[in-house]
Order: structure tokens, then sequence, then C-alpha cells
């Protein structure tokens, strides 16, 4: 059945006009255990979470839930059973339906992150967010009727996939939120890139592993980058580089260092090079002994500006920012905090402003930034995992040189 | 040519405060995204004692300075005038006897009155930096701050809270009217619940009319702190903010991950078994608590009730993990900021009444837990007017 986004969007809205009503959100979650996506998640809507120094219950109830893969470490059954307004439904249908034949919740939470799923061999891990997505579209169109969605991280990691969940959600009109913590969560020190700045390079140096922090790493940056002069325009191409490859990238200057030294200094979690201090600054043959196995994406954007993204496991283990702006003689740089449990805290709170930004979509029908920023950094994030498997050669990317959109005027980091 | 430095230190041993504030004049630290190589020259090292692990002859020979037996040869280079720009001293950490209010005797007055007369001998002073509070004796700390009025140095003092990043970027604004605090606090007596009150202080000293002094501490300990929470001594709801800026609740958190209102839920008595309460009355008409929640949280968090501010305005003193401890580059920016204008950019009286409030809450509890006036802890400063942690 085909409707029109005319006919979707006459849909009850989360807010009638008079008495608000609560919506109703559903979570579809590969695998909910402690510490995974749809625990840090689900639980903020279950539990509350601390906010603008109260502890804030969302003014919504997560009436059910579809998970997929459940083990013996599962906790969405301990979770359900103490929150009954939960119900556990064994189809993504029977969560978004509630058991009735037409869509009745007013926003779905699609976490598709850990789990057991088959790696390709281009070493992606094929987590089923379009699969979950499709059942989400057939069941907004048989019931006429859509709602708003969050997906938890990148879209699919299959490019065309992930376009397809871009445009079903444009031709079906409903707000659609995705991406990463690391836009909104806590900036040391908090600052923000100026809007309409002139943006001349652009760095993140991370740490973890390819289609994995890969992606964090990328909307770090994109969330800074965004804001330039003339707003996103796309990317026109990517290169990868790894190993030796890396080395020889970074003594020649294919990216600037000094923005790579900005980064770092930002970082609280640079590995000692020596024994006996505690925080010194690597030299290169310093960075050669620590990190292993580097990986660098190097991609220009359609109006030139140059972004790089740095993993350098053994290094650091936080993500820090730098950029290069004209009329600016030190670059910007800034780390993208993340509290990140077990070492150093027990709650990962990065979650909290990503729930938040997704509370206010649910009640507001409008998202609080562009998916746009998530579709780029997907396709970048494929683009990287492309370039690597092709040998690390350049990797033109027409199906993202016309990815463009505008920064919010807001921040939306956490401030408050 | 570099200021000369002298570092005074009770040990310097890898991730002692010496070493991690030490080595930061000799190698830099990140500033501003930038790694800073300060303009000063560490040219000698006292250590009082040399445990294993002891690192002081290491880096003398690294860095081309000396280690003297004797703090006055280390200020006077082994000459007969003090041949210093600029004193650097740690005293924390090391073996050092506890009296009977449980504050470790680290000789930080002992060390500091003899830079005191190394400057009276020889006809000049130089800024000291004392790392933590001035001493454990309200006495003797105030007879550290009276010679350095008396000598013209500058002093800068103090904990790195004050100076680390904040989650959320919160200052209040100056001049505010601040109707109560709270800070939550975690860790031992006394190096930790020194770090918390002075948390708490760089937040409530920019208030109306300024620091006016403490009349009166009273510290508990136990039970009666849940008691002393039911009959409003202290405040539930800005318990409520202060962790909500936490990010490590212990309890059914490390249990299975979930976000918990440790205040709402009741969970606090079962997870905390030894709570401490430290009611503090400033001569202003003032009240502030810190709750030292051991088994609760395992970070800092301040609250309070501001005139004329939505809600209650709440942050978490961010210490970054170990070994990086980057928030000792925050204090280390402030000392070497003193070290080359000769001023401290936040006054050494903060450090005095904090150093002052925390003596009078241990005797309190040495006392049986009761209430004791202070009318020695009249100490009177108006805070910086710009924020001294890192923005930008």
């Amino acid at each position: 059945m085909r409707i029109s986004r005319r006919q979707l969007l006459a849909g009850t809205p989360a807010l009638a006009f008079g008495q608000p009503r609560r919506p109703k959100i559903a979570a579809l979650a590969t695998i909910y255990f402690k510490y995974s996506h749809a625990q840090h998640i689900v639980d903020r809507f279950l539990e509350g979470y601390g906010w603008n120094g109260d502890h804030h219950r969302p003014p919504m109830d997560l009436v059910s839930l579809y998970v997929d893969q459940v083990g013996d470490n599962d906790l969405s059954r301990e979770r359900a059973a103490r929150h009954p307004s939960v119900k556990i439904y064994p189809t993504i249908a029977e969560a978004l339906t509630l058991g009735t034949s037409r869509l009745a919740v007013d926003g779905v939470l699609l976490i598709g992150e850990h789990g057991r799923y088959p790696r390709n061999e281009k070493r992606q891990t094929q987590y089923p967010r379009y699969e979950f997505w499709r059942e989400i579209i057939q069941v907004f169109e048989a019931s006429g009727r859509a709602a708003p969605v969050f997906n938890d991280k990148h879209l699919s990691w299959n490019w065309e996939w992930a376009r397809q969940m871009y445009d079903d959600a444009r031709r079906l009109g409903f707000a659609f939120m995705a991406g990463s913590s690391l836009p909104v969560t806590w900036r040391t020190p908090s600052v923000e890139m100026p809007a309409n700045a002139e943006v001349e390079e652009a760095m993140c140096v991370a740490y973890g592993g390819v289609d994995s922090y890969d992606f964090h790493a990328l909307e770090t940056t994109q969330c800074m980058v965004e804001r330039r002069r003339g707003g996103e325009t796309g990317v026109k191409w990517l290169e990868a580089y790894r190993g030796e490859h890396f080395w020889k990238a970074w003594e020649e200057g294919v990216w600037p260092r000094e923005l790579a030294v900005a980064a770092l200094c930002r970082s609280h979690t640079l590995t000692p090079s020596r024994a006996g201090f505690n925080h010194d600054f690597p030299t290169l043959a310093d960075m050669q002994r620590l990190v292993k196995n580097p990986v660098a994406y190097r991609y220009q954007h359609t109006d030139g500006l140059m972004g790089t993204m740095l993993l350098m496991n053994g290094l650091v283990q936080d993500f820090n920012f730098a950029a290069r702006l004209r009329g600016r003689r030190q670059p910007l740089s800034v780390q993208m905090y993340l509290p990140m449990p077990p070492a150093r805290t027990s709650l990962a709170n990065f979650f909290s402003p990503l729930v938040n930004h997704i509370e206010q979509m649910f009640l507001t029908g409008k998202p609080a930034y562009p998916v746009e920023r998530t579709l780029l950094t997907t396709g970048l994030t494929a683009a990287g995992v492309e370039s690597l498997h092709r040998g690390q050669v350049r990797y033109e990317t027409p199906h993202l040189a016309g990815i463009t959109y505008r920064a919010t005027q807001e921040s939306t980091y956490w401030r408050t | 040519m570099p200021k000369r430095v002298a570092i005074l230190a009770s040990i310097y041993r890898y991730l002692s405060h010496a070493q991690h504030i030490g080595d930061r004049f000799l190698i830099g630290y990140p500033r501003a995204g930038e790694w800073h190589k300060p303009d000063l020259k560490v040219v000698s090292l006292y250590v009082d004692q040399k445990p294993q692990g002891d690192q002081s002859e290491e880096r003398a020979k690294e860095f081309g300075f000396t280690v003297y037996p004797t703090i006055a040869e280390a200020l006077r280079c082994g000459g007969s005038r003090l041949a210093v720009d600029a004193v650097l001293l740690i005293a924390e950490h090391g073996d050092y006897p506890r009296n009977e209010k449980g504050q470790v005797l680290y000789p930080r007055y002992e060390f500091f009155k003899q830079c005191v007369e190394v400057f009276e001998q020889d006809g000049r002073s130089v800024p000291i930096y004392n790392d933590k509070h001035l001493s454990y004796s309200f006495e003797k700390a105030k007879w550290m701050l009276d010679s350095a009025k008396r000598l013209k140095f500058a002093v800068l003092a103090g904990s790195s809270l004050p100076v680390t990043w904040r989650l959320p970027d919160l200052e209040l604004p100056l001049g505010c009217e601040i109707e109560e605090a709270l800070m939550v606090g975690v860790g031992g007596s006394d190096p930790m619940d020194y770090h918390a009150l002075e948390a708490m202080q760089c937040m409530i000293e920019r208030r109306k009319g300024g620091e006016t002094g403490v009349r009166a501490v009273h510290m508990i300990e136990g039970g009666a702190v849940w008691q002393a929470g039911r009959e409003g001594k202290w405040s539930a709801r800005l318990l409520t903010a202060a962790l909500s800026r936490s990010d490590s609740p212990q309890g059914l958190t490390l249990a299975d991950g979930r976000t918990q209102d440790l205040v709402g839920s009741g969970a606090l008595p079962q997870l905390v078994k030894n709570p401490a309460a430290y009611f503090i009355e400033h001569r202003d008409g003032l009240r502030t608590t810190l709750l030292m929640l051991n088994g609760a949280v395992r970070d800092f968090t301040f609250a309070a009730r501001v005139k004329g501010m939505p809600g209650i305005p709440s942050t978490q003193f961010f210490l970054p993990p170990t070994p990086n401890v980057t928030y000792s580059a925050c204090l280390v920016s402030k000392i070497e900021e003193m070290f080359l204008t000769g001023k401290a950019p936040y006054p050494a009286e903060r450090t005095l009444i904090v150093s002052g409030m925390l003596e009078a809450c241990l005797t309190s509890r040495l006392q049986g837990q009761q209430r004791l006036e202070t009318p020695h802890l009249a100490v009177r400063y108006r805070a910086p007017r710009l924020p001294q942690y890192p923005r930008e």
C-alpha cells in the first residue's frame, strides 16, 4: 500500500491540542545487557537520569520492547518485570502496534548496537538496523501513520540501505534522528565552533576500531565543521591509511601535524611514553612504539575543506578535536568528553544529553539536529572501510558529494 | 634569563604530587591546546624523605639541577644568599604521623618557616606555591600568610579542584545571593574532605559581600547524618541536585548499569556505611554543608540555591584519570602565572579559611561531635573577578 506524506502527517501527533497526553514509546534493540547501548538508552526512559540538577523522568511511557537476542546476561526481562508499563513483544510489528493491527506508539527507539551479528569480508558488523527499519516502515505504511524514530549510531553498514532509510523518512515525512553521543556530550573546555567560521582543516584524534569508533570520531568532527560558513556541502573522496602507510603519511605531512598536537593536548588519557613520567608529550618514535595499528581517514568536502580522522590505539582513549580557522593563530581544540564506564565511571552519562534530545523529538515531532549529519558520517564510515578493503586507495564518494545541510543555530552539546 | 625555581618536596616519587606538579615545570604540560613549556628553570630540589621509588636524583641528573640536603641550601643553591625566584612547596605524600584529630602532620608550615627564615636573613623574598592546605593547624597557617604579608611575597595555595574543568561549566555570578550550598565528596579524612571544602569555597566566595569568615562549625558522623537530613539541617533537594551531576553512583548501578535517583530511592543509608556531615556557619549567615558519602559515589559535586537563578545550579568538579591527572596541569598554569607575575591569581585566604574550617570540623568531631564556635576564623577576602578554571 502506498500512502502519501500528507496522509501520514494527518496521523495523530504526540501532542494534540488541549490536555497533553504522555507519548507511548517503543524500543527495538538487538540486545539488552549491562553497558550495552540499549541498556544505556532505554534505562534512561525507565529509570530517569540526572539532568539540570534533578533526577529527570521523561514525560512519556516506554510501553513496548523488542529484543532480538536474549542471552544469559539479558536485563530486558528484569526491566519489564520491574516496570509494569513495559511489555516485551516477540516481533517488531507487535512492539509497534502493541499487539493490534495499527501503529500504537508515538516514538520509536531503534538500537541496533551490540549483539552477535556476522561480519562481512570487509569486517563490517552487520547490525540489523536496516532490517529493523524495514519492519518499522511496513507498520507505518500499513497504519497510515508514522512516528518519530531515533536510530542509534550510524544508519546501516550498507550505504544503499542507509540512504534508503533516509529517503524513507523523507518520503513519509516523520522526524528522524540518529548518531553518536559524541556531538552532544560534555566538552573540556566547554567551547563551540563559532557559527560561520572559515574552517581550513579539521581533525579528530581518537581510539577504537574500524566500523566502530571511527564513526564516533567522524561525528565528533562533523558536529563542529557543519557550523562553517556555507554549511555542509558533502564529501568528494576519502583515503584511508593504516600501519606503515599511516606513519609515512604522518612524516610526509599528509595531514597537519600541528592539529594532531593540538588534539593530543586536549586528551586526558595520553599514554606516558617514558617510565616514571605521568604525562609527557610523545615523539614520533614514541608514537610509533605505542600505537601498533594506527588508522587514518583523510577526506575532502565538496567546498574544499579537508578532514582527518586518526585512530591511535595505545596512545589515547578519548575523542579530541582540533581545527585550523582562518583569522585565528592557534587551532581551536577541544575534547568531547565521555565519562566511560567501567574504568572511569559507573554511568555512561554521555547518553543523557542524547536521550534528552530524543525526548524533545518525541514531544515536538522535530529532530533536535539534522539527520543528514549521520547520513554523511555513515557514508564516511563505509568509505573508510571501502578504502581500507581496496588497499588504502583514494575512494571517490560522488554519493556523498550532494549531502548538504545546515547546522542548528543553537548549540546542542551538553552545557547545562 | 628564565626565573629560577626551587622545589621543596616531602617525597618525589611516581604519581606523588611533587612528581606530577614538579615534572610539568621540567617537561611542560598541556595548556589551552598546546604543549606549553614554562619559561622557568628548576635549579634546586629538597626532598624530606627518599622512599623506595624516589626519583629526586634521577630528575636532578637529567634536568641539570642539584638535590640539596637542607631547605636553606636548596633556596640558596649551595651559596650564601637566596638564589631562586620562586618556590614550589609540595608536602603531600610520604610517611608522616597523624594527630588525635586524624590529621596527617605534613610539614608544610615547617618548610614554609624555613623559607621565611632564609628570606629574612637574605633580605629578599620570592613567591611560594604551597600545595593543598597550608597547615593542619590554623594558627600555623595564619602565621604563614601573615609572614607573606609582612615580607611582601605572593602566596598561592590549595587544591586542584577549584581550577579543574566543571561539568557543566558553571561559575556563580560575582555578587550573587546564595541561600544555601551543599558539596558531596568522597575519600578519606583529612586529605579528601579538604579538597571538597575548598571546591565548595571557590563557589560560595563569589557571593554578595565576599567571604567574611566562619562563625561556627559542626561535624557529625554515622546515622546522625541521616537524622540531620530529616530534620532539615541539610537539604535533600540540594543533595539530589549534586548527585544528579555524578557519573559514579554505586550499588545497583555497579550491579546492572542502571541510573538511580539515590536520594529519592532511599538507597543512601544502605550504600554509605559511615557518612559524615560538615556544617559550616558563615559570619554573614550563609550555612553550607559538606557530605562525605563514601560508598554512594566516587566524584565531587556541588549544588546551591541562588536567588534569581532558576532551578538548582549544580556541577561536578571533574577529576580526569590517572596517570595524566590533567587537573594538575590546570593548577600548574596558575602557579606559573604567579611565578612570572609575582601576583597570586586567586587569594590564599581561601586556603587559609578552608584549612581552618577543616581543622575546626575535626576538632568538633573529636569533642563528641559538638558544635564549635570559631571566632578565630574571621577571615575576610574577595573572590577573583574572573573564573580561574579552563574555559578555552
